[in-house]
């Protein structure tokens, strides 16, 4: 596993210094942005700082700017991650190396794991961007204890890396990226709270939010740097979050070996 | 050969090879959809009650309507961002030059493809928005030969916005990061979620820049508002002005574009 973790590493490190495609890069800051930009002039310039009390009892905060900056930079980060991971096989096949990947007797978590890897490297530069742009639009963190910070965020890279797993099966399934990411990215957004509480949804598209590892991920991170405490219901959604990314990993590992197969019989037989 | 002709061969194209995979139904229409409910939800956080400071630019009983009006006007312009992105795999399947070797005239192309496109994206989230906008009811309209007359200018806006991009892309092989340029400030800026009067002065300056304000404004003027030809002059001149300003920087861009693509032979190097 650490042979073909490293190979993978090294060799996504060298293509992100050489060939990598830099919209994906600056799309990425860019979309973080954009939700800073527009949750500004919306709260100051349209609604002129008044909120529904409805999104104090939600939230716990009154902190929008914050809750809704927090929800733009962890979508970003979200979506990158995603798209590293998930794009993996799926690029191999479409550049006419997956033929010669599958006949090798590396290990296949190894692989993506070097890729989840060395995408954090990206998606954290990301995410430092868009966070240091969002200061200047009002974005304010009570508390950044790292004691917290790391452990939350490291079960919600484990989680987006599992979801991302799934996802990639699917894309090798569908033979396409475009339609099956963006699908997944726009059903995230909305019920995962990014710019407003998921609990104002109706209650069937609420419950979907129970199944993405956003959703968690938001309300621990909001949780720990504006509201500065740890309840009781965080330490639950920890609890969920870290058990939703293991069932993600299973029904991943279990799809992308029966996918793999089926792309051998189909594509390569 | 005729600008029909050229659009009649586009749609085929487009058709072959966009409608081979029902998944295309999602980017026509679940894709929107969602887009829209997202929009009218984003709402939620703030104060939506009588006094509220939204209803000085839209009434809350209308809010329904004029996003639906917003994101209607705003998928045609989209599809055609989305369109004029394709343009990159045109270049990378080796088929662009193959299309600039053609006798078919440059700009009838490059409007003929974006006329093409629009028709086969729009047809289902337009169907889906006239739907709503009866069942929600609210239309308010003063004259009603406004209403074809708007929809015209809706069409010829975003033909012509359409255009202008697949020239713009015909300058670059990786113009991915123009999509992410004109796609969401598009969306925000030309105030299909939100009234652009309610924008400070830099916000406003950055809108002004799309066509898409000019034809939402004439579009909720006449559906939402009953405003009359005479009422709504300004705006159709200022949009005329900016299509105006596109055509001819089309007409030249497209000669340096050529001009630029023969000089380093990027047509078919990726």
């Amino acid at each position: 596993m650490w042979a073909s973790f490293s190979a993978t590493f090294n060799r996504q490190f060298m293509t992100m210094r050489r060939a990598y495609p830099w919209s994906f890069f600056i799309g990425h800051i860019l979309d973080g942005v954009y939700i800073i930009i527009f949750a500004y002039l919306s709260y100051h310039f349209i609604f002129q700082g008044q909120l529904n009390k409805n999104f104090t009892s939600y939230t716990g905060t009154s902190n929008y700017l914050s809750y809704a900056m927090i929800g733009g930079m962890l979508n970003s980060f979200s979506v990158s991650l995603l798209m590293i991971v998930s794009r993996m096989l799926i690029t191999e096949m479409r550049e006419g190396t997956l033929e010669a990947l599958l006949l090798t007797p590396s290990s296949r978590q190894g692989y993506f794991l070097g890729a989840a890897v060395q995408g954090l490297m990206r998606s954290c530069i990301e995410m430092i961007a868009i966070f240091s742009i969002g200061l200047f639009f009002g974005l304010k963190m009570v508390s950044v204890n790292a004691l917290i910070l790391i452990p939350v965020l490291s079960v919600f890279c484990f989680a987006i890396f599992s979801q991302a797993l799934v996802l990639g099966s699917f894309m090798l399934v569908f033979r396409d990226t475009y339609i099956t990411q963006n699908t997944l990215f726009v059903i995230m957004t909305l019920v995962s709270g990014v710019s407003f509480p998921p609990q104002f949804l109706p209650g069937w598209l609420h419950t979907l939010s129970c199944i993405m590892p956003l959703s968690y991920g938001l309300n621990l991170f909001r949780g720990v740097v504006i509201e500065e405490h740890w309840s009781g219901s965080m330490t639950q959604d920890l609890f969920l979050l870290f058990g939703l990314g293991v069932l993600y990993f299973i029904a991943g590992s279990i799809f992308i070996k029966r996918t793999e197969k089926t792309v051998v019989e189909k594509y390569f037989g | 050969m005729n600008l029909l002709s050229i659009i009649w061969a586009e749609v085929r194209k487009s058709h072959r090879h966009n409608f081979n995979n029902h998944l295309v139904y999602f980017s026509l229409f679940v894709w929107p959809a969602i887009l829209f409910i997202n929009a009218y939800y984003a709402f939620k956080p703030f104060n939506l009650q009588a006094g509220s400071p939204l209803a000085r630019f839209v009434p809350f009983d209308k809010l329904g309507l004029f996003l639906i009006t917003g994101y209607l006007a705003y998928i045609f312009f989209w599809s055609l961002v989305q369109s004029a992105w394709q343009m990159a795999y045109e270049r990378q399947q080796g088929t662009l030059e193959l299309l600039l070797l053609t006798p078919v005239p440059r700009i009838w192309l490059m409007f003929g493809r974006a006329a093409a496109n629009l028709i086969e994206a729009v047809w289902l989230f337009s169907a889906f928005s006239l739907l709503i906008i009866l069942f929600m009811g609210g239309v308010h309209v003063a004259e009603w030969w406004l209403v074809p007359v708007a929809i015209v200018l809706l069409v010829l806006s975003a033909v012509i916005w359409g255009g202008f991009l697949n020239i713009i892309f015909l300058f670059s092989r990786d113009a991915g990061v123009l999509y992410t340029l004109f796609e969401a400030p598009m969306e925000f800026f030309s105030g299909v979620r939100m009234p652009v009067l309610a924008f400070p002065i830099w916000a406003k300056s950055i809108a002004f820049l799309f066509p898409l304000t000019y034809v939402l404004t004439i579009l909720r003027g006449v559906v939402m508002e009953g405003k009359t030809f005479r009422d709504l002059s300004g705006s159709l001149i200022l949009l005329l002005g900016v299509l105006t300003v596109l055509v001819i920087a089309s007409l030249f861009l497209v000669r340096v574009a050529e001009r630029h693509a023969k000089e380093t032979g990027n047509l078919t190097l990726f």
